[in-house]
C-alpha cells in the first residue's frame, strides 16, 4: 500500500434501509497534504462519506484507511487524527467562545496550557483573541464559523474534513473562512478532505471530484479540467433559440439550452466573436463570451455528459 | 483512557447548574411547597402528634423528589445536546462513546448532590432536622442520585427528540414518584399497589433515606436497599452505555434524508 496516502477507500458503500443508496462503491486515493475537494449537489452522499471517514457512521461494506489505519477497526485513534467541521455548527451556544474550545481541547485531552497557547494562536489566526470572552450567541455567522474551524483543528489533526464549510455565509465571509483553511493548509501542512457545492470555492483545490447519487464520475486538477473543457464559453440569449441552435450547432455542437438561455463550448482559440455578433445581428437578444470555471465543468460534465463532452 | 475529556463533561455540566441561578432556586422552592403545603395539608387531617411525625416523614420523601428531578433531568443532557447539536463535540473526540454517558451520568450525580445538600442546608435552616440526621442522609442520598441517574440515563438513550418531554414527566417521573413510598408508607397501600413499589428501583433509595431519620417506618432492610440500588444502577448504566454505543442511535443526528434531484 502506498503510505503516502492520506485517506484511501476501497468498494466504501453506505445505504441507509434499504431504498436508499447514499454511497455507492466509493474507492479514493488521497494523497497526504493534498487540498482535495469531493464535489456535487446536495444530497448526493458527500456527507454521509465524510462521516463514514470520521467514524461518526459505519459503512454497509467497503473500507477506508486514514494515514493507513483502518478506520474501522480503530474509530478511537481515528478521532484522534481527524478533524470535522460539520454542516452546521457543533458549539454550544450559551457558552462564550473560550468556553467551547476549552471543553473542545479537553475532550481531546489537550493539557489546559498547551490548550490555552493553541486557543490563542488560533483565534489570532481568525482575528477574533478580542471576542474571546464572549458568548457565541453575540457572534456573526462567518465568526461561529470560524469558531467552529478553530474547533475542528484544535489538535493538529492529519485530516481535515470540511463539509460545506461557506454554506450559508456572505461572500466576504466565504472569503475570510477560505483565507483562514489556506493559512492553517500552510502552517500545519495539514490534508484537507472538502466538500461544497459553491464549485468557484473549489478551484484552489489540488484535485477535484464530481460525486453524485454516491458515486464518482469524473475529477482532475481544476485547471485541467477547465482546460480541457472549452477555450472560451458562449452564452447567448435569443427570443428564437432553435433557428440560433440550427445555425450554430455545426460550428460549436449542442448547446446547454435552459428555455432562451444558450451555452455553447467553443474549443477553438480563434474564434472572431465579433464577426458572430454581426452575422447573428437582431435575431438574438443579448450575447457574452468569456473564459470556462469549474462551475461549466459541472455542468457539460455532470449535468449534460449526454453531449457528448467527457472530460 | 483519560479523565480529562470526563472532567470537562461534568464541569461543563455544573458550571451550567451554578449559572443558571433559577434553576437552582426553583429546585429548593419545589419540594419546599411539597414539604409545607402537603406536609401541613395532609398533617392537618391527622392527630396532634401524627402531625408532626408526618413531616419527619416526608423529609427523606422529599429529599429524594429533589434527587430524582435533578439527576433524571440532568440525564437527559443527553438528548438536550443531541439535539442542540453540540453532541457532535463529544462524539468526534477520540474517546469510545459510552464515556459520554458515563461522564454525563456522573454529572447528574454531583448536579443532583449538589441540590440535595442545599436543600439539606434549607431543613436544618428551618429546625426540620439535626446536623447528624443531615449526614446521615448523605450517603443514602448519594446511592439514589446514582440510581436515579441510571434511570435518567436509559430514558435518555431511548428518546428521540426532547419534544417527548412531556410524555417523559407523565410516564416516568411521576409514577416512580408517587409509587415509591415516599408520600405514604408502603404497607398501607393496596396489595398491587405494593407490587408496583417493589419493583421501582427509586423506592428502595427512598427507603434507604427514610433509614437515616429516626422515627421513621422504613418498608425494605438497609442490605436489600443497598443491593437493589447497587445492582439496579450497574445492570442500567451498562444497558444505556450499549445502547449509545450503537450508531443507528445518532443517525438522525447525522443523516438527515434529503430528496435527490
Amino acid at each position: 500500500m502506498d503510505s503516502n496516502l492520506a485517506i484511501r477507500t476501497r468498494g466504501l458503500t453506505k445505504h441507509y434501509g434499504s431504498q436508499t443508496t447514499a454511497v455507492n462503491n466509493l474507492d479514493l486515493d488521497i494523497e497526504a497534504g493534498q487540498f482535495y475537494g469531493l464535489l456535487g449537489p446536495n444530497g448526493a452522499g458527500k456527507s454521509t462519506t465524510i462521516h463514514m471517514l470520521t467514524t461518526m457512521t459505519s459503512p454497509t461494506s467497503g473500507e477506508a484507511w486514514i494515514d493507513n489505519k483502518q478506520v474501522s477497526a480503530n474509530p478511537v485513534a481515528i478521532r484522534g487524527m481527524v478533524g470535522l467541521v460539520f454542516q452546521d455548527s457543533a458549539l454550544d451556544r450559551t457558552m462564550s467562545i473560550d468556553e467551547n474550545l476549552q471543553f473542545a481541547a479537553a475532550m481531546y485531552n489537550l493539557p489546559p496550557k498547551q490548550a490555552n497557547e493553541r486557543i490563542d494562536e488560533l483565534l489570532s489566526v481568525f482575528g477574533l483573541q478580542e471576542k474571546r470572552k464572549q458568548k457565541l450567541l453575540a457572534l456573526s455567522g462567518g465568526q461561529r464559523r470560524a469558531v467552529d474551524i478553530a474547533r475542528g483543528v484544535l489538535h493538529k489533526p492529519k485530516v481535515l474534513f470540511l463539509d460545506e464549510p461557506t454554506i450559508g455565509l456572505d461572500l466576504p465571509n466565504r472569503r475570510a473562512i477560505w483565507r483562514f483553511v489556506e493559512q492553517l493548509r500552510r502552517d500545519e501542512g495539514m490534508t484537507v478532505f472538502l466538500t461544497t457545492h459553491y464549485l468557484e470555492e473549489a478551484e484552489a483545490c489540488d484535485h477535484v471530484d464530481f460525486f453524485q447519487k454516491g458515486q464518482l464520475l469524473s475529477g482532475g486538477k481544476p485547471s485541467t479540467l477547465i482546460e480541457q473543457l472549452a477555450e472560451y464559453i458562449l452564452e447567448i440569449n435569443s427570443p428564437d433559440p432553435q433557428q440560433t441552435i440550427a445555425q450554430l450547432s455545426p460550428l460549436f455542437g449542442t448547446p446547454i439550452q435552459e428555455d432562451q438561455q444558450l451555452s455553447f463550448k467553443i474549443a477553438a482559440h480563434d474564434v472572431d466573436f465579433f464577426q458572430l455578433q454581426k452575422t447573428l445581428g437582431d435575431t438574438i437578444s443579448s450575447m457574452q463570451w468569456r473564459r470556462p470555471n469549474l462551475n461549466d465543468v459541472y455542468l457539460w460534465v455532470v449535468c449534460h455528459p449526454s453531449k457528448g463532452n467527457q472530460v | 483512557m483519560s479523565w480529562r475529556p470526563v472532567k470537562a463533561v461534568v464541569g461543563r455540566e455544573l458550571s451550567k447548574l451554578f449559572r443558571q441561578r433559577a434553576r437552582l432556586i426553583s429546585s429548593m422552592v419545589r419540594p419546599m411547597i411539597w414539604l409545607l403545603v402537603i406536609g401541613s395539608g395532609v398533617g392537618s387531617m391527622l392527630q396532634g402528634s401524627q402531625q408532626e411525625g408526618y413531616l419527619t416523614f416526608l423529609v427523606p420523601g422529599i429529599l429524594a423528589m429533589t434527587l430524582l428531578f435533578a439527576s433524571l433531568l440532568s440525564a437527559l443532557t443527553l438528548v438536550y445536546d443531541k439535539e442542540f447539536g453540540v453532541m457532535r463535540m463529544m462524539m468526534i473526540a477520540p474517546i469510545a462513546h459510552y464515556w459520554i454517558v458515563i461522564s454525563k451520568l456522573i454529572a447528574a450525580t454531583l448536579t443532583a448532590m449538589v441540590q440535595a445538600i442545599l436543600l439539606l442546608v434549607l431543613l436544618l435552616i428551618l429546625g426540620l432536622i439535626s446536623v447528624k440526621i443531615a449526614v446521615m442522609l448523605l450517603l443514602p442520598a448519594l446511592l439514589t442520585a446514582i440510581c436515579c441517574a441510571a434511570i435518567g440515563g436509559l430514558i435518555a438513550v431511548w428518546s428521540k427528540s426532547i419534544d417527548n418531554f412531556a410524555v417523559i414527566m407523565n410516564f416516568f417521573i411521576f409514577p416512580v414518584f408517587f409509587l415509591s413510598g415516599a408520600l405514604y408508607p408502603v404497607n398501607q397501600l393496596p396489595a398491587y399497589l405494593h407490587y408496583i413499589v417493589q419493583i421501582n428501583p427509586f423506592s428502595y433509595g427512598v427507603d434507604l433515606l427514610k433509614h437515616a431519620v429516626p422515627n421513621v417506618d422504613t418498608d425494605f432492610s438497609i442490605t436489600t436497599d443497598i443491593a437493589v440500588l447497587i445492582g439496579f444502577s450497574a445492570v442500567a448504566i451498562l444497558i444505556a452505555c450499549w445502547r449509545f454505543s450503537r450508531e443507528s442511535v445518532h443517525e438522525p443526528l447525522f443523516h438527515r434524508v434529503t430528496k435527490r434531484p
